[in-house]
């Protein structure tokens, strides 16, 4: 990892000031600002916290002034969001979930993340071993990449999100915002609902639910009790709510050999009999598992996390975070990125092939190399570029 | 939606507003109550605090509604006059328990009143096979957190639409922590009035079988056997300063180790003004195997615990234990306690 010097940190806090001077009129205050709490990162890699503003205009002079490298709000509302933790008065938080293209995997992985010894230097692509097989080292650090592969994936959990989010939960679609993290992965905001005054173990109940936590089979009316007559009636079907209605429509629309009738229940059954209890619930946990969506369960039950700030640049990209009005058809490498074209001479260490604004780059081993400032941008942010 | 309470309905549901009105209206006083007619409330008043003490349970007795309704006022004002801690808990649960009884069998109309009126929960009613009553998603994850039984866990319910389904039974359950903290409130807010004689008497009765509360009987290590690492968190946290994570994890494991309850160490911890107790609640039921993964989780290893810097050992008494809970059966040890005694 290329520790960024001074000349680079320059060149960074030069691209983001000239963003931020042309753009200032794209950020965008979030609902109720005067009870958010606001923290950033500045150049001199401090982190600043406890900060709040009145109204957008201050938010969006504070960007001139101050050149943030990251900015981040609280998902809390406080009565005073500048004091300390314990005094700011708790007054409700939006719900919102994280998910990771780290968290979900995929075969690209294995072709675009590095890990990297941190006593010999040793770096090589694929699963971070325990220990370095070279040094024997165990102080392994892991850099990971993203594709539009791996991004697909991450998209693929937040349309199964938003579908548990307005199916079971009732949220209305203009209250689930949907950004690009700007990074790795997506973040889903529900605003204005009835959940907002949720405490933590609430959410974590949330949580479970939308990441099949903890679902037992005595739910979904199968027990070892019970006879086949009496399972029958209880068993899940496809026109069910929540979970029942997910596992009743995954067998409906199972295809198998050997089976004709299309009974739901009968089909559970037939099933459950063929592999006896502890394996039929083996399979259903597997069937929970696809169901489920992968986000990070830290996040939703933080109830004074902050998040990046929408439409603002991401420290270690340069990418914004943005916001996807059309999910399917958004590209987040390629519609989150906003930094200029103008080429700059570079050092790379190393990097595998990737994309950034529809164009292929790399990979790249110990050159020098004119790239776009977008992409220099992303690949110091990365750690592993420098100005030449 | 207006429902006319009748005065047995009112018997049974004591705690309501409705309740309360009815008796002001009656305007009788403490003395008024200690008249020759209305011995048979004091009697009930009597009869109730002492089945909540001795069993914790009050029975579910209408057979005169008026007597009923005016033995409840009449209890909260006895059981404030003991004013002991435990006696107050355990009275406010066992009228929850019986309210809970009647609500289990009550109209669908009653019970949608009820929780509108009170606890301003609104209900819709389901002409449902399995499930009576649907409630709003954030009601329902507001109450069920504090249950561990698996079936109360959001991703086991039927969820649609923003609504949990359930059964009378389990809506009922619900709100009886809500009926009790009613109670338990409405108690210890009140003033205590003077007491006329005849209640001072009654009060003399319910002392005799007021139970001596049992201290440290199951808990097989006294604290002054506890090993130092364990003596150097409960220190610190008597002078009010900062314990660790892994120190109140180590608290807490070896704890309930030796038997004390999840209620003795929520105890255990101050009560600083940042004290949360459903959280700390939450987090010992989590290493006591009451919630998530279920795991309890076992008392760390001297060698964990030096790890995190929490060793405070003891050369003599610790010499080659491996877990603080070997200290106290240690061999050395009881030479030491035996010849101190």
């Amino acid at each position: 990892m290329i520790i960024m010097n001074e000349r680079t940190l320059a060149f960074i806090k030069q691209a983001f000031k000239e963003y931020y001077f042309k753009n200032a009129e794209k950020i965008i205050a979030p609902i109720r600002i005067k009870e958010r709490e606001f923290g950033y990162i500045s150049f001199d890699k401090i982190m600043i916290r406890h900060l709040s503003f009145q109204n957008e205009g201050d938010l969006r002079a504070f960007f001139i002034k101050e050149i943030p490298r990251s900015i981040y709000y609280s998902c809390a509302y406080y009565y005073e969001p500048t004091l300390t933790m314990d005094k700011k008065g708790w007054n409700g938080a939006d719900l919102i979930f994280d998910i990771d293209a780290d968290h979900i995997p995929t075969k690209c992985k294995k072709e675009h993340d590095y890990w990297i010894c941190k006593d010999c230097n040793l770096i090589d692509k694929g699963k971070r071993p325990d220990k370095c097989p070279k040094c024997e080292g165990m102080r392994i650090d892991k850099e990971n990449w993203v594709c539009h592969s791996c991004l697909e994936a991450t998209k693929d959990e937040v349309i199964k999100l938003i579908d548990f989010l307005l199916e079971d939960f009732s949220i209305s679609r203009e209250n689930c915002k949907i950004h690009f993290s700007g990074s790795r992965g997506y973040h889903v905001t529900v605003e204005q609902s009835d959940l907002e005054e949720l405490d933590q173990l609430a959410r974590n109940e949330i949580s479970d639910y939308i990441s099949g936590i903890g679902l037992s089979l005595e739910s979904l009316g199968i027990s070892k009790r019970v006879s086949y007559e009496k399972m029958h009636r209880i068993l899940p079907l496809a026109t069910e709510f929540g979970w029942r209605g997910r596992i009743g429509k995954f067998f409906s629309e199972m295809d198998f050999d050997n089976y004709g009738n299309n009974d739901i229940r009968d089909k559970i059954i037939f099933f459950h009999d063929k592999m006896k209890y502890k394996n039929f619930d083996n399979f259903i946990r597997e069937i929970v598992e696809k169901l489920s969506v992968k986000i990070d369960a830290m996040v939703t039950t933080d109830i004074h996390r902050i998040f990046r700030l929408p439409n603002t640049l991401h420290g270690s990209t340069g990418m914004i975070k943005k916001s996807c009005k059309d999910l399917l058809s958004f590209n987040p490498l390629i519609d989150a990125v906003v930094l200029s074209e103008e080429p700059l001479k570079i050092f790379v260490d190393h990097s595998p092939i990737f994309t950034l604004n529809g164009n292929l780059f790399g990979p790249y081993k110990s050159e020098i190399v004119n790239l776009p400032i977008m992409t220099a941008v992303y690949l110091i942010g990365k750690g592993v570029a420098e100005v030449y | 939606m207006e429902i006319e309470f009748g005065l047995e309905d009112l018997a049974k549901y004591p705690f309501l507003k409705e309740a309360g009105d009815y008796v002001k209206e009656l305007n009788l006083s403490v003395d008024n109550l200690c008249q020759e007619d209305y011995r048979p409330a004091v009697e009930r008043a009597k009869q109730r605090v002492i089945e909540a003490i001795q069993k914790n349970y009050i029975s579910s007795e209408t057979s005169e509604p008026i007597v009923e309704l005016l033995s409840f006022p009449l209890a909260l004002i006895l059981v404030r006059a003991i004013n002991v801690e435990y006696i107050i808990h355990r009275y406010s649960l066992a009228e929850s328990i019986r309210s809970e009884r009647f609500l289990k069998k009550e109209k669908k109309s009653i019970i949608s009143y009820i929780f509108k009126s009170t606890f301003n929960v609104e209900l819709i009613s389901l002409q449902h096979e399995l499930f009576d009553f649907k409630i709003n998603l954030s009601e329902y994850l507001k109450r069920a957190t504090y249950f561990h039984q698996p079936e109360w866990k959001l991703i086991n319910r039927i969820v649609e639409n923003g609504f949990v389904y359930l059964k009378t039974f389990e809506l009922v359950r619900l709100i009886r922590e809500e009926i009790r903290r009613m109670i338990y409130e409405r108690m210890k807010s009140a003033s205590l009035p003077s007491m006329p004689k005849y209640l001072k008497e009654t009060l003399d009765e319910i002392s005799k079988v007021l139970p001596t509360i049992p201290v440290d009987k199951i808990h097989r290590v006294a604290p002054e056997n506890f090993p130092p690492c364990i003596i150097h968190m409960l220190n610190l946290l008597k002078k009010g300063q900062n314990v660790s994570h892994y120190g109140r994890f180590l608290l807490t494991t070896y704890l309930l180790s030796i038997g004390k309850t999840v209620e003795d160490i929520i105890d255990t911890y101050p009560k600083s003004p940042d004290f949360n107790e459903r959280m700390t609640r939450y987090q010992v039921e989590h290493i006591a195997g009451m919630r998530g993964g279920r795991r309890r989780y076992k008392v760390p290893s001297c060698r964990t615990i030096a790890t995190h810097s929490l060793c405070f050992k003891d050369k003599n008494l610790c010499a080659k234990l491996r877990s603080p809970l070997q200290f106290s059966k240690k061999p050395s040890f009881h030479k030491k306690s035996n010849t101190n005694s």
